[in-house]
């Protein structure tokens, strides 16, 4: 299935925290082309994932526009042509691995595709552990049932919140070249949020870069490497240099506040 | 930690503690030690327990229906309505005077009034129903809303709304609470049935059984019918202990939770007005509409404004005023004493606790034995070995306020981080010095929760030992109109003591927000 375009427009987004009204997004516009990989850097409390929740039409914005494939979030959810994947693996611990898979079908009232989750527990490397609680698992292993869940419903569009954040480098690096092959396989239109610089140079076609409260552009840049990247891309000078240049942008973002 | 024993001899230490307390028990018994007599040997008492058994067979199935049936509609109604205040949460807020009205309600003071109102079973059903409602809704509340919120969010995110949010997660999320909220309600349930049983001239009940004994001296059938009730009681207990158990893997909540119901979310200020007031009305409508629903006659059933109208307007007015002002100058500083003697019997039990964890694995047992032990089995024993005085309504309040303080105070030290004490314990400090600088003020604000918890259940012990021992008070002023059929005089009690009770509890909150550094709040 074709990924779905994904345009935020002009957004903004005020919270108010005790009286205080906080301007987190302010005027901010991005357009994520359909089947496009687009990774989200910045500053730690910059409304990165103020972002992906209005996308999620977990929070609703107070000024411009949030589109996926011209529509509402709301209608875009409800047709079950999200993937999401969080920080923490949020799973039900009374759940099996495989009944935690199957949450999102649930949801959305529509008949489990019992082959496509247990393809998407292989492709994570979970064959074997499907009747496995959460409790039994280590956190990379459930940070892997989360990323299958992520991609059960064959999402159009997948969003992800430092789904890698709590891993340790090895692991994400592995998780990293998984994740790189099921987008090239499936192709949904991605927006990735996250810290790592190498994480986003490697997996997206395109980094940008926010500035502290309240959230804006600073950073544009496409990246230029042919897919499929190897794990060998990590140690090219090339990679390195654009790494480096993201981080400079990084820091102006934070000077920039 | 060093000093502290593990599993197996802590298990030891408890047995063979509790074999000398009974060793105790028999002796003193035996050899009429206490009181004169008045503590039977335990040999004495379960021999004429098994004796009398047949006597005790249709008092003890009474019982048992009635509390499991109040048991069954109290907690269905408790789930429902935490379910309710999940999915909208202003109706919460509107719920706020019913909900504290129910959790600070003096059972005996309205199970006269029941009694009147609704026909035997009805009203014993409906009291323990009652009682069971606050444990197991706030349990189940608390529950449903520490549910994982990224999982929420991941509901929300596949377009599914509230209903698939509770139905998916967060009910299940809630079990254990709701389990551990039966393991109070289960108690709750017996003590409703029971109290509701006193003055109903209910021929069956362990209740009634208990007060046509209580006349005559023979303390070895009043022991038996208090071992009698706490056996059921503990056995509701040790039923829903094993659910949760059995559910979670492990056993964990004593009490009830310790957030209350929690302040409004900032809104405007007419609007926020508005609500409170509606909250403060709601009650008053809800008792109105009974009244109506009911069809019973005016006489008998007060609606506010017969109440009003006893109290102020009509001839009896003054006379009744005088009354209950000087029942009211009884019963409230023994309740406040009460409550402090409770409180400071709880603290001083949690340092036990937090120096010896093995003496309190001992005495936990005992401690849980006073709270299954349903409150009117323990009274007359209690004025049998300490007499009518203010020492037999002290004791009472102590035994019904200090357990729920402890598990307070007690999960407030559990709070502490470890590295707290670590750091105070890398540079020497001794077990006394952690307590006097750490854990001591830690516990600080948890003083202001545990008495807000206790404060209900102090007025609650003072009127029930008021009502069967000393003979003053709201409790007996109760007591007396039921048996003069002054209807306006046991509703002004009901609504008194309701009012009283809600007053201290909102003045404590008030304290806890004022003296405690801020409401203690979940997260």
């Amino acid at each position: 299935m074709q990924g779905l375009p994904l345009s935020f427009t002009d957004v903004a987004k005020t919270f108010t925290i005790k009286g205080e009204a906080l301007r987190v997004i302010d005027g901010l516009t991005l357009n994520c082309p359909a089947g496009s990989f687009t990774a989200i850097l910045g500053p730690s409390g910059c409304g990165k994932s103020t972002l992906l929740r209005l996308a999620l039409a977990l929070e609703t914005e107070d000024g411009g526009s949030v589109k996926i494939g011209g529509e509402d979030p709301v209608i875009a959810r409800r047709s079950g042509s999200v993937g999401v994947a969080f920080q923490d693996a949020a799973l039900l611990p009374w759940r099996s691995v495989r009944d935690n898979v199957r949450l999102p079908f649930e949801v959305l009232g529509t008949a489990p595709d019992d082959d496509q989750i247990a393809d998407l527990i292989e492709l994570v490397g979970l064959k074997g552990f499907e009747t496995a609680k959460p409790g039994e698992l280590s956190g990379g292993m459930r940070q892997r049932v989360a990323i299958a869940r992520s991609l059960v419903t064959d999402p159009r569009v997948l969003l992800m919140d430092e789904p890698f954040g709590a891993l340790d480098l090895i692991l994400r690096r592995q998780m990293n070249l998984e994740l790189q092959r099921i987008w090239s396989a499936k192709r949904p239109t991605t927006l990735l949020i996250t810290h790592g610089v190498d994480e986003a140079v490697y997996l997206a076609d395109r980094v940008i870069v926010l500035s502290s409260r309240p959230a804006r552009v600073v950073a544009d840049i496409k990246i230029p490497f042919d897919r499929p990247r190897g794990p060998e891309l990590l140690r090219e000078a090339e990679f390195h240099g654009l790494c480096d240049e993201i981080g400079a942008y990084l820091e102006t973002g934070r000077e920039a506040a | 930690m060093t000093g502290r024993l593990t599993g197996n001899w802590g298990h030891l230490v408890t047995a063979v503690l509790i074999v000398c307390l009974l060793l105790a028990w028999e002796i003193a018994g035996q050899m009429k030690l206490v009181a004169g007599g008045t503590l039977p040997a335990i040999s004495a008492v379960i021999l004429r327990l098994i004796g009398e058994f047949d006597d005790y067979w249709p008092h003890l199935t009474a019982t048992l229906r009635t509390a499991s049936t109040g048991f069954v509609i109290g907690n269905l109604v408790a789930v429902a309505a935490a379910a309710m205040f999940c999915l909208w949460p202003f109706s919460e807020r509107l719920f706020r005077g019913i909900n504290i009205t129910v959790f600070t309600v003096p059972p005996i003071a309205i199970a006269p009034v029941l009694v009147i109102a609704l026909d035997g079973d009805t009203a014993r059903i409906t009291l323990a129903a009652l009682l069971v409602y606050f444990p197991t809704m706030t349990a189940a509340l608390t529950g449903m809303q520490t549910a994982d919120p990224r999982v929420i969010d991941l509901v929300h995110a596949y377009g599914g709304g509230n209903f698939k949010a509770l139905y998916l997660v967060r009910l299940r999320t809630a079990l254990p609470a709701i389990l551990s909220g039966f393991q109070i309600a289960a108690p709750a349930a017996v003590l409703g049935a029971i109290l509701a049983e006193f003055g109903s001239g209910a021929r069956w009940g362990l209740g009634s059984f208990l007060l046509g004994s209580l006349g005559r001296a023979e303390p070895d059938r009043l022991w038996g019918i208090g071992l009698t009730a706490t056996a059921i009681s503990a056995l509701g207990y040790v039923v829903a202990a094993v659910a949760a158990k059995w559910v979670t893997g492990e056993n964990k909540a004593l009490s009830l939770t310790v957030s209350q119901v929690r302040a409004a979310p900032a809104q405007g200020r007419l609007q926020s007005f508005a609500m409170v007031l509606a909250a403060l009305l709601f009650p008053f409508l809800v008792w109105q509409g009974l009244i109506w629903a009911s069809g019973l006659s005016p006489i008998i059933a007060k609606t506010p404004f017969g109440v009003i109208d006893y109290l102020f307007l009509g001839k009896t007015a003054e006379s009744a005023q005088a009354r209950l002002l000087v029942a009211l100058s009884q019963t409230v500083p023994i309740t406040l004493l009460g409550m402090i003697a409770g409180l400071l019997f709880a603290f001083l039990l949690s340092l036990v606790s937090f120096v010896s964890p093995a003496i309190m694995r001992a005495i936990l047992p005992f401690a849980l034995f006073t709270q299954t032990m349903p409150l009117v089995a323990l009274t007359p024993l209690a004025v049998l070995i300490f007499g009518r005085g203010i020492t037999v309504t002290l004791v009472i309040t102590i035994s019904v306020t200090f357990f729920a303080a402890f598990v307070v105070l007690a999960q407030g030290f559990a709070l502490i981080p470890k590295s707290a004490f670590d750091l105070v314990e890398s540079y020497g400090a001794s077990t006394w010095k952690k307590l006097w600088l750490i854990a001591v003020p830690a516990c600080g604000k948890w003083i202001f929760v545990a008495g807000r918890l206790a404060l209900p259940k102090a007025l609650l012990g003072v009127m029930i030992a008021e009502w069967l021992a000393t003979g003053k008070g709201l409790g007996n002023l109760l007591n007396q109109s039921r048996g003069y059929l002054d209807y306006g005089m046991i509703w002004s009690v009901a609504v008194v003591s309701i009012l009283l009770s809600v007053a201290l509890y909102q003045l404590a909150e008030l304290a806890e927000r004022l003296l405690g550094n801020g409401r203690v709040t979940r997260d």
